[in-house]
């Protein structure tokens, strides 16, 4: 089993570890760095709970070898609390966007990633950067309304 | 409107668990590690019909990195089931494979890579034998028998009230239509798992995603052969639930069995493709429904007759199948009722619990005839269901007495919601390629559970609250979240019978060691029986805590009051102490903890009576009428739903924004996906669609405007007046989008998903019989 030795920031942390060429990047997160705050629901990139934001893209952490992130930056959703909780997470919480929660952590960071390059997105700008996050729990209309409250459009 | 009649009952404080959610600091199952922990893999059958010759795990057992191998040889073959008179499911298959999935063996490994390849190398030896796939075939002469019973039929069943025969003599207009459900697939974001460990005591804890944490241990207590005692069940949270969690999960039982063999902590946890395959759906059926109706509108007769496709291996399909076949009666008026049904096995993936239990499928058929009813008498669609709908403390033709109802309210409200006059009459053109149309559909559904399980009279839900000397209060419930927000609404409650604030509240669920019992969440309950034992409990602690503050206060214990963090003597406010003041008192001065209990065994419903059906089972139900407005292109069939309307009757909001979400919840993913877009494709016995690309579950990308609205009936039962919503949420938003599409096009659908498929399908079966 071939093994390499990646560097990479995660939420602002230098790291450095050496992993088998075949796990994701998801695999990484969970099981060696016990960042289990991103979550596995398909490990085939059809449900987005595994979101992650890789050099400032919202992308599904199954679908990244972890080889590949060598010399990235990657934000996980403990990364998005700093000294207080994110205006994003604040709004989630408020406005009845979180139900069983595991969606929550893929919508936060789609919804970040989103925010972080356009601040003022319209409805269906955040319709379509959440398209690819399923809520079973249906919470999509308080999810889109919670990140509307942010903007100013 | 009552707004100051309560301190937090009836605001919408954000739910408790909302921070860890939100931050990656909440665990789920598959997000706990423990030391030495093992992972388990579950090898399944890949034939739907088979008889097991010899499993040969030897090349396994001695592999590295392979520290436990299960096989039937490891259990007492004990089955399990949530209706045990019918129960042959088995934690791992002794004699037969039964359906594309079965469990058949189980290793614990280092990693979950060496449990697959060791998956690969366990050998069974398989004799295939004929499997059936269609209900209809399998109670045929000669189908493969799948377990003992003739024809493969489960079990039947027939009931009649009132003179169907005379009945049906007596209806001015008779109409006859069948309905088909499909199966359709729970998709929990979270995959199911369990997590096991036994301790040095040799005490086994599972953390389990169960949405009924101590019928669970008991269930595992009985499976495994280990005294209750020596099982802790704890609910973890959970990625949902909706009905796929309730009773055991083979996964569960294997864990444990895996974490007894190995001595060591073990957590097995579904693949998406695993969670497809083999997963209990929802029960596909089929439904005939005569209905005989006055020339006034009222309905008169009725005949019910469903077919179950049960699947492989008993849950608990006839009790949804009862569930279902009941609620036309009482939802409606209608004296003269006859229904029968039948169960029947099928090498399929089995059934069980699906939020709605019944009443999607139902009301898919019941809500559908209404509108063709209203049609063939030139009525609205209001207009027939007002005249039909059953009033308030009113009883059935079967029993079922009819407390709080704001049915009628339900429609009124969402019609003046929902524009109905006004959208009902516009019409699309007629050489329009997109038509509009609006439609509505009304249920009524439990909404405190019910006495259908586990003996004759087991509804029940207990809690206790300890007071702490610094003023706040300890909740335990055996009650589990899911995701509702059950635990927020009963802090709610705790808080607001002991006059606290809800940070004041620290609430603890669902661990079997700690809480006491309660039979977990379904049939849309935990609000009423759970919120009912919570205030007892509550109520309990006060009248402790009301002796001792009554002697420092100088008055009776009965004229004191706790509110705002104090107690103080109602006619009499600045005669005061502080609650924290009072609790220590007992504490120190008295040396008596203050430990409050509160048991809901629900004195009011019954089971219905084996012989008649007779009986009123639940002691509240819930009501609702939703509107759908739709666009469907004529060239595509695409059925694009623009607008949803909803009125649902909930008691009393204890928490109208978690109402709302599960409301909106329910309509906006399952409602509308198993209206539209939603069906497990079985063939041969296997799940095709084992993905969320080739299964379609509604995103963010789909979603349409939503407007709620709560009406509030203030049950005499319930909490605070409060019933149930969680499955209510999403029954009657299929038939509203198919009555929309009857609207828009003028024709009738009565097979689910209404695909772009069946709707160009069934637009052109009508334009061919217009050109006749």
């Amino acid at each position: 089993m071939y093994k390499k030795l990646i560097k990479l920031q995660v939420n602002s942390e230098k790291m450095e570890c050496t992993v088998r060429n075949n796990i994701t990047l998801l695999d990484l997160l969970r099981d060696v760095l016990d960042l289990t705050g991103t979550k596995k629901g398909c490990d085939t990139g059809e449900c987005g709970a595994c979101t992650v934001i890789l050099d400032g893209k919202a992308v599904n952490a199954c679908l990244i070898l972890a080889v590949d992130a060598d010399g990235s930056e990657v934000q996980t959703i403990e990364g998005v609390r700093k000294m207080s909780l994110h205006p994003l997470q604040i709004s989630f919480i408020e406005r009845g966007a979180i139900q069983c929660g595991f969606c929550t952590p893929g919508m936060i960071m789609s919804a970040k990633a989103l925010l972080d390059r356009n601040p003022n997105p319209t409805s269906e700008e955040i319709k379509t950067a959440l398209a690819g996050n399923l809520c079973r729990c249906g919470a999509y209309n308080k999810i889109l309304y919670s990140i509307k409250c942010l903007t100013s459009k | 409107m009552g707004t100051d009649e309560y301190a937090i009952i009836g605001k919408n404080i954000p739910r408790i668990d909302g921070l860890i959610k939100a931050t990656g600091m909440a665990k789920y199952v598959s997000d706990i590690k423990l030391p030495g922990m093992l992972h388990g893999k579950i090898l399944r059958s890949p034939l739907a019909h088979a008889k097991i010759l010899n499993i040969d795990t030897t090349m396994v057992e001695s592999m590295p990195g392979i520290k436990a191998v299960v096989t039937a040889k490891d259990t007492f073959n004990r089955t399990f089931a949530i209706n045990m008179r019918l129960a042959n499911n088995l934690l791992l298959q002794n004699e037969k494979v039964r359906y594309v999935g079965d469990q058949v063996a189980a290793v614990a490994a280092v990693d979950e890579e060496s449990a697959l390849e060791a998956l690969s190398l366990i050998k069974v030896d398989y004799e295939e034998l004929p499997a059936v796939f269609d209900p209809f075939q399998a109670m045929e002469p000669g189908a493969p028998k799948i377990h003992r019973e003739e024809n493969n039929i489960a079990w039947y069943i027939s009931r009649a009230f009132g003179d169907i025969e005379k009945g049906f003599d007596e209806s001015d207009i008779i109409l006859e239509d069948e309905f088909h459900s499909p199966p359709v697939a729970h998709c929990c974001l979270e995959p199911r798992g369990c997590v096991a460990s036994v301790d040095i005591s040799g005490r086994l804890t599972v953390w389990a995603t169960t949405q009924t944490p101590h019928p669970l241990r008991e269930e595992l207590s009985d499976v495994l052969g280990i005294p209750m005692a020596k099982v802790r069940v704890i609910q973890q949270l959970m990625g949902g639930g909706f009905g796929s969690r309730m009773g055991m999960d083979p996964i569960d039982g294997i864990t444990c069995l895996l974490a007894l063999k190995s001595g060591k902590p073990v957590r097995v946890v579904n693949s998406r493709d695993e969670e497809f395959l083999s997963s209990r759906i929802r029960y596909p059926m089929w439904i005939w429904l005569k209905t005989g109706i006055k020339r006034s509108g009222r309905l008169h007769a009725s005949h019910v007759r469903i077919i179950t496709d049960n699947g492989a291996y008993h849950m608990e399909g006839d009790t949804v199948t009862g569930s279902a076949m009941s609620k036309f009666g009482e939802l409606y008026v209608i004296p003269n009722v006859n229904m029968e049904a039948k169960l029947v096995y099928t090498n399929n993936v089995y059934g069980g619990a699906f939020r709605g239990y019944g009443s999607p499928q139902i009301f898919f058929a019941v809500e559908s005839q209404m509108d063709k009813i209203a049609e063939t008498l030139n009525m609205d669609p209001a207009e027939i269901r007002l005249l039909n709908a059953v009033k308030p403390n009113s009883i059935t033709a079967s029993g079922v007495q009819i407390g709080s109802c704001g049915i009628r309210d339900c429609i009124h409200r969402v019609m003046e919601l929902s524009s109905w006059k006004e959208k009902r009459s516009q019409k699309s053109g007629p050489q329009s390629s997109v038509r509009r149309g609006i439609g509505m559909a009304s249920m009524i559904h439990v909404g405190a559970g019910a006495k259908s399980f586990w003996g004759e009279n087991c509804n029940y839900s207990a809690a206790t609250v300890k007071l702490n000397s610094d003023g706040t209060a300890d909740v335990f419930t055996g009650s589990a979240e899911l995701g509702q927000g059950s635990n927020t609404v009963l802090a709610m409650i705790a808080a607001e019978e002991l006059g606290l604030k809800i940070e004041d509240i620290n609430i603890t669920n669902g661990d079997t060691l700690i809480t006491p019992s309660c039979r977990g969440a379904w049939g849309s309950r935990q609000t009423f029986t759970a919120g009912l034992a919570v205030k007892l409990a509550c109520q309990d602690a006060k009248r402790q805590l009301f002796e001792v503050a009554s002697a420092l206060l100088e008055a009776n214990p009965t004229d004191l009051v706790a509110q705002g963090r104090i107690v103080f003597v109602k006619k009499n406010p600045s005669k005061s102490i502080p609650f924290a003041k009072a609790i220590s008192e007992s504490y120190f001065n008295m040396g008596s903890p203050i430990i409050g209990k509160g048991i809901n065994d629900d004195p009011w419903s019954t089971r219905r009576d084996p012989k008649t059906g007779y009986g009123s089972y639940a002691s509240a139900f819930a009501f609702a009428t939703q509107v759908a407005e739709v666009e469907v292109d004529m060239e595509t069939g695409s059925v694009t739903v623009l607008n949803m309307y909803c009125a649902h009757d909930v008691g009393k909001a204890i928490n109208p924004l978690l109402v709302e979400c599960q409301i909106e919840g329910g309509v906006l993913s399952m409602g509308i996906g198993y209206g539209l877009t939603e069906k497990l494709i079985i063939e041969k016995g296997e799940v095709k669609n084992r993905n969320f690309s080739d299964y379609k579950l509604q995103t963010m990308a789909d979603i349409c405007n939503i407007k709620t609205v709560i009406v509030e009936t203030i049950d005499s039962r319930g909490p605070f007046g409060a019933k149930g919503v969680g499955e209510p949420a999403m029954i009657p938003t299929a038939a509203a989008i198919a009555n929309a599409i009857h609207n828009a096009i003028g024709v009738w659908i009565h097979d689910l998903p209404m695909n772009p498929e069946k709707v160009l399908r069934a637009i052109k079966k009508a334009q061919d019989k217009q050109s006749t």
